[in-house]
């Protein structure tokens, strides 16, 4: 009973400090975003430009006298200030964003739409993720226990060639995996010509499901190559050495030493204490595919939340920028959080409450 | 029997060869997809995974390899200036701002070395030197082409010169050079230079800053990108001295056959509202020119010229801008592919793409088209996307009443028999494109022009000449006028009979009822008492109410008949007749739409849940209208549904009399069946049709469609501009007072140049020391040729290497043409 309720307290402070970040790390995200209100400025300055220019392509507006031509700019200028929000203060706006983002109200987009022509910022966000996860998920996770298990087999076989491979190429990683890219174009699409330079499906396929999937099938080849080169060996190498060291434990050496077989030590006495390490990595990697991958999506001309945020970004969208921070501020404090339970429960050592502090 | 024989298979082969004319678009299919990255772009195009890269490639790199690989179009739509800061002598801070110094900003046209800047940053493909507010590829620039020639070279590079005079001036306003180093009451003399660095002018912005400091100055270099350098230079107080000099940037996405205002526009305080054009001061004489010619305050075409002649000198003496370069901007396609480009949009830009796009070896087929961004907004014809790549597709599935000239910029009638001009005398009005005249290539005008006296042109009572949102019904003209007004303006303008044939993209036939909704709309959307108000159309409704006077219908069958009136007039009763020609036409700003399917966004927004403009959509926190995809093309579909069934007129009161209930039902599933088979909405009545929609990837298939019954061949004449390439021979040396004659030939893809289709061939002579003795017109002789006749007094002062430099205007280009010819002179 008091175990139960030592937890719910750690949960119920655990949640209130998890919205508390969450509401502090957007309401920097509102000030980045908006540059603490220099950006009203920059608005403005947009504003009138963009309508003067409007008026300078109509003829019959450009040659009126001056204070007629005055009068429909002030006009026009006004109409798009009250369009942006920006007849009312910055500090009121940016608490509005505040109160919103933290209660999951994305509201609506200043100047972005969604593919099918929504203002509504989650429609916005909903409408891109599907693509993000189709690549950024899909390349990861064959990237994670593609470098998960290598790691394993490697740390098995110490300073064989395989392991000397991956030592020896773990630097390539310093690349990024649009660079892999560009020479994976050069190679497959504009060279051999056998894959397609980029895009999610073929622009002129027939209608079907099937054909639309084979479409994106092909179309996934390149990028996700790109991903898997530009980490596969940093990845198996960080792994290979994290098993290497948890291999060389006393208790493994113990176990050894008593004859237990291979297998059960690797997994009884390596992975099992591992287990959290390796969960928390995979969580947050599955968290870290919803900001998408700005420069990569554009190399492949793929239209997921890493482009739309460079859309976002460009137009200076404070809706779209904070409505995908919250998400994410509130994606990685539930993983957290999760995290911290799942620990309880897979690792022995991890106590809560006043234990904690006495074992501490 | 013979012949019988023969006969029947020479009507076989007469029905097989008109089988073969192809009518509508040339190209079976046209499929576009997004590739934002330029480089991938051009690339795909060289392997044969696209066709045509449409967007402007400026890199000069790229130009390169485009040119030694591809096919290209060009155009020369955007351009850069330094923009000086015109407060001063002294910033409130004390600091000296010597570009408040009208000599000084002349001498930074000697300062800088244009055409370096095109070599070194431009990779000599890149751009053109610029020295004017008008565009060396426009018509304007063109006509006074040997104007512009003379003072091009009179305001080119000089250093020593641009030195000389900056220092005099420099003394003048009491700095000293110290050390090499300009120094104002002890200090150094800096000039802030706010460069923009996300192109070119980045690389000229230095340049600039060199050049200053090699006489003498300290630049300081401030890079900002647009949205942080526009609060600075744009909208903020230039007296607050945060910059001095600026890169600025342009573009003209059309070819602007007007370009008279752009000194005011430029130089004057008549140009912007904002603090920086309110700063500048201008000599009397040239403010009243510059003033006129925004007015259009002037008689005739030659007086127009006179004055922009020397307004162009007034320009470079008060150089508040200089302007630098002109970009060229290619366009990468297939060696194998015609398409039609602006001069100033590209590819893009020009609204005859569609009717001009094929393969050179074959009818049908289908085109691939990258395009760097798509699909951004959502489209619908009153206020939808207005992105300049979206509006291809949507300009490639319209049809109009008039098309622009993509050359020239002249409307060209697509819908239109003819039009009428009447002005009232004294208004500056020119006319171009006169009914019946030949311009070659199948090119007739269309436009007649009549100055009728001041007061005679008198609205019928009966015209329609404003909207009653409440009762549905039009206001006439003498219930809002109260009485007999008059206009400075009629066009009679007639749709020929086939209008009624013309089919839109769901197979109904185009009926008044199209006509008579978009003229509503122009009213209905900024009436306030209307359900479909919005407040965003204020300003351009309060612009259209102040000159437009009324319109009425003469005739609906067979053809249509309608005269507006107006007092607005343009330059050139070409434009005038085409602006009041799409009056009636079903085209609104973003694109075309048969009233069926517009009424069902009316009837959205009516119940607030969709909104034409993006303006409005926020405001009432709904979507913006999409009739191609997503919630809101749900919203249109139930519409359409709800119709179906009670085969709804809108506007009864006033449409109730063009549309039957027969004809809404007949439309209203025309539409459904359409929506079912290609799952959106965007019905228009062009060469193509949008048949495939995919936002989420980005792809849009257009398709051929066979309902449009226009010859394919119908604008061929715009696949390629006819820029002139010009040769001039004549003796390589002769005596100084003989007379000579120098041949110019010109030509057109080695064919001889059309007489007819040439406005001027004129001639500058440059003595042996490269000064201007004489200019003059050259005499045509035949089709591609002209001649240059010397008299023995015009040979007389020359002596040693002389030269003659040629300028060729077209009728049919905006883009004159430039040759030159050297000769020795012996005395």
């Amino acid at each position: 009973m008091e175990n139960l309720k030592r937890i719910g307290k750690y949960t119920v402070i655990r949640g209130v400090l998890i919205v508390l970040t969450v509401s502090i790390g957007v309401y920097l995200t509102v000030i980045i975003a908006t540059m603490g209100g220099y950006m009203d400025k920059i608005q403005d300055a947009q504003i009138k430009e963009a309508v003067g220019l409007a008026l300078q392509g109509n003829e019959e507006i450009r040659r009126l006298p001056q204070s007629e031509y005055k009068k429909i700019y002030d006009m026009m200028v006004e109409e798009r200030r009250k369009e942006f929000g920006l007849d009312k203060p910055w500090i009121e706006r940016s608490l509005k964003y505040l109160r919103n983002a933290v209660t999951l109200n994305l509201g609506r987009s200043e100047r972005i739409v969604s593919f099918s022509g929504s203002g509504e910022v989650r429609r916005i966000l909903i409408e891109a993720i599907p693509n993000t996860l189709v690549l950024i998920l899909t390349s990861n996770l064959i990237l994670f226990f593609t470098a998960l298990f290598t790691a394993l087999y490697l740390s098995r076989h110490y300073g064989s060639p395989l392991d000397r491979v991956v030592v020896a190429f773990s630097p390539t990683s310093a690349a990024p995996a649009w660079f892999y890219g560009i020479f994976l174009i050069l190679i497959f699409a504009s060279l051999l010509r056998v894959l397609p330079y980029g895009g999610m499906i073929d622009p002129n396929l027939p209608p079907g499901a099937w054909a639309y999937f084979k479409s994106l099938l092909k179309h996934l080849i390149l990028p996700v190559m790109a991903w898997f080169l530009g980490s596969i060996f940093l990845s198996t190498f960080y792994w290979r050495t994290f098993f290497l060291i948890s291999s060389s434990e006393d208790y493994v050496e113990m176990a050894k030493a008593k004859g237990v077989p291979p297998r059960a030590i690797e997994r009884r006495y390596v992975l099992r204490p591992t287990l959290p390490p390796v969960i928390t990595s995979f969580s947050l990697m599955l968290i870290g595919s919803w900001t998408g991958a700005i420069i990569f999506e554009t190399v492949f001309s793929w239209n997921g939340l890493g482009r739309l945020m460079y859309r976002a970004i460009q137009a200076t969208d404070a809706p779209v920028i904070v409505g995908s921070t919250v998400i994410y501020a509130y994606l990685l404090g539930i993983t957290v959080f999760l995290l911290d339970l799942l620990y309880a429960a897979l690792d022995p050592r991890v106590k809560t409450g006043a234990g904690a502090r006495r074992m501490a | 029997m013979k012949k019988i024989l023969v006969a029947a298979l020479l009507a076989v082969m007469a029905l097989g060869g008109a089988a073969q004319v192809r009518t509508g678009a040339w190209v079976d299919e046209v499929v576009f997809f997004e590739e934002p990255t330029h480089a991938k772009g051009v690339e795909m195009v060289k392997t044969g995974a696209a066709d045509v890269y449409t967007f402007g490639i400026s890199a000069p790199d790229l130009i390169k390899d485009i040119v030694a690989n591809l096919g290209y179009e060009v155009s020369y739509g955007s351009y850069n200036e330094i923009t000086f800061n015109p407060v001063g002598p002294t910033y409130p801070d004390g600091r000296l701002n010597p570009f408040s110094v009208a000599k000084v900003r002349e001498a930074m046209n000697w300062l800088i070395d244009r055409d370096f800047i095109i070599k070194e940053y431009y990779g000599g493909v890149a751009g053109i030197a610029r020295w004017f507010p008008i565009t060396p590829s426009f018509p304007d620039y063109a006509k006074l082409a040997d104007v512009a020639r003379a003072l091009e070279l009179q305001y080119s590079y000089n250093f020593d010169k641009a030195k000389a005079v900056i220092t005099e001036e420099m003394k003048k306003l009491g700095a000293e050079l110290v050390g090499g180093k300009w120094k104002y009451k002890g200090a150094d003399v800096i000039v802030k230079c706010l460069i923009r660095p996300e192109d070119e002018r980045k690389q000229i912005g230095d340049y600039v800053a060199d050049q200053l400091e090699k006489i003498g100055f300290t630049a300081v270099r401030d890079y900002k990108r647009a949205a942080e350098a526009s609060p600075i230079w744009l909208t903020g107080d230039p007296a607050l001295g945060l910059w001095d000099i600026y890169t600025g940037g342009w573009v003209t996405t059309v070819v602007d056959r007007d370009q008279a205002d752009n000194w005011a526009f430029f130089y004057t305080k008549l140009g912007r509202p904002e603090p920086l054009w309110q700063a500048y001061v201008n000599e009397p004489e040239a403010y009243q020119l510059w003033e006129r010619l925004m007015r259009n305050d002037f008689r005739t075409a030659e007086e127009r010229l006179e004055m922009m002649a020397k307004a162009m000198e007034y320009g470079l003496k008060d150089s508040y801008r200089i302007f630098v370069t002109n970009r060229v901007s290619y366009f990468a396609r297939s060696k194998n592919i015609a398409v039609a480009s602006d001069l100033a949009g590209g590819v893009y830009g020009a609204w005859l793409w569609s009717r001009t796009l094929k393969f050179r070896d074959k009818v049908g087929g289908t085109v691939t088209m990258g395009n760097t961004s798509m699909l951004t907004e959502p489209w619908n014809a009153i206020a939808g996307t207005n992105w300049i790549f979206d509006m291809m597709p949507i300009r490639g599935v319209s049809d109009y009443a008039t098309l622009p000239d993509p050359f020239t910029g002249l409307p060209w009638p697509q819908n239109v028999e003819k039009a009428e001009v009447f002005v009232e005398e004294g208004i500056p009005s020119l006319l171009t494109l006169e009914l019946g005249k030949d311009f070659g290539g199948g090119l007739r005008g269309w436009v007649t022009q009549t100055f009728v006296p001041v007061g005679s042109i008198v609205v019928p009572d009966d015209a329609w000449a404003d909207w009653d949102a409440k009762a549905q019904k039009f206001i006439t003209a003498k219930e809002r006028f109260g009485g007999p007004v008059s206009a400075r303006s009629k066009v009679v303008t007639t749709y020929p009979k086939s209008v009624f044939d013309r089919v839109w993209h769901d197979g109904s036939k185009m009926t008044l009822g199209d006509m008579i909704i978009g003229f509503i709309l122009s009213f209905d959307r900024a009436k306030p008492d209307s359900p479909i108000y919005d407040s965003a159309m204020d300003a351009p409704f309060k612009t259209f109410m102040a000159h437009f006077k009324g319109l009425k219908i003469l005739k609906t069958s067979p053809e249509v008949v309608f005269e507006v009136y107006s007092d607005s007039v343009f330059l050139e009763a070409d434009l005038t007749a085409s602006s009041r020609a799409g009056y009636l036409w079903p085209a609104y700003s973003q694109g075309v739409a048969p009233w069926h399917t517009l009424v069902l966004g009316i009837q959205a927004e009516a119940a607030g849940k969709l909104a034409f403009s993006s303006a409005k959509a926020r405001a009432k926190g709904v979507d913006w209208t999409n009739y191609i995809a997503g919630k809101s093309l749900e919203a249109l579909v139930g519409y359409l549904a709800d119709n179906l069934k009670t085969n709804y007129i809108p506007y009864a009161p006033t449409l109730g009399t063009y549309i039957t209930a027969a004809e809404a039902g007949t439309r209203y599933k025309n539409a459904d069946a359409f929506y079912k088979k290609y799952g959106h909405l965007w019905i228009a009545n062009g060469p193509l049709f949008v048949d495939t929609i995919r936002p989420v990837e980005k792809v849009v298939v257009l398709r051929r469609f066979p309902g449009f019954t226009d010859p394919a061949a119908k604008w061929d004449v715009f696949a390629e501009p006819k820029i002139a390439a010009v040769k001039v021979s004549g003796p390589a040396s002769f005596r100084a007072g003989t007379a000579q004659n120098l041949k110019v030939e010109i030509t057109f893809k080695d064919k001889p140049y059309e007489l007819a289709q040439l406005d001027f061939v004129k001639y500058i002579l440059f003595d042996g020391a490269g000064n201007i003795v004489g200019t003059g017109n050259a005499e045509p002789v035949k089709d591609g040729e002209y001649v240059i006749k010397l008299t023995a007094d015009m040979t007389r002062p020359l002596v040693g290497a002389c030269k003659v430099e040629v300028v060729v205007a077209s009728k049919v280009v905006g883009m004159p043409s430039f040759a030159s010819f050297s000769f020795a002179v012996t005395r």
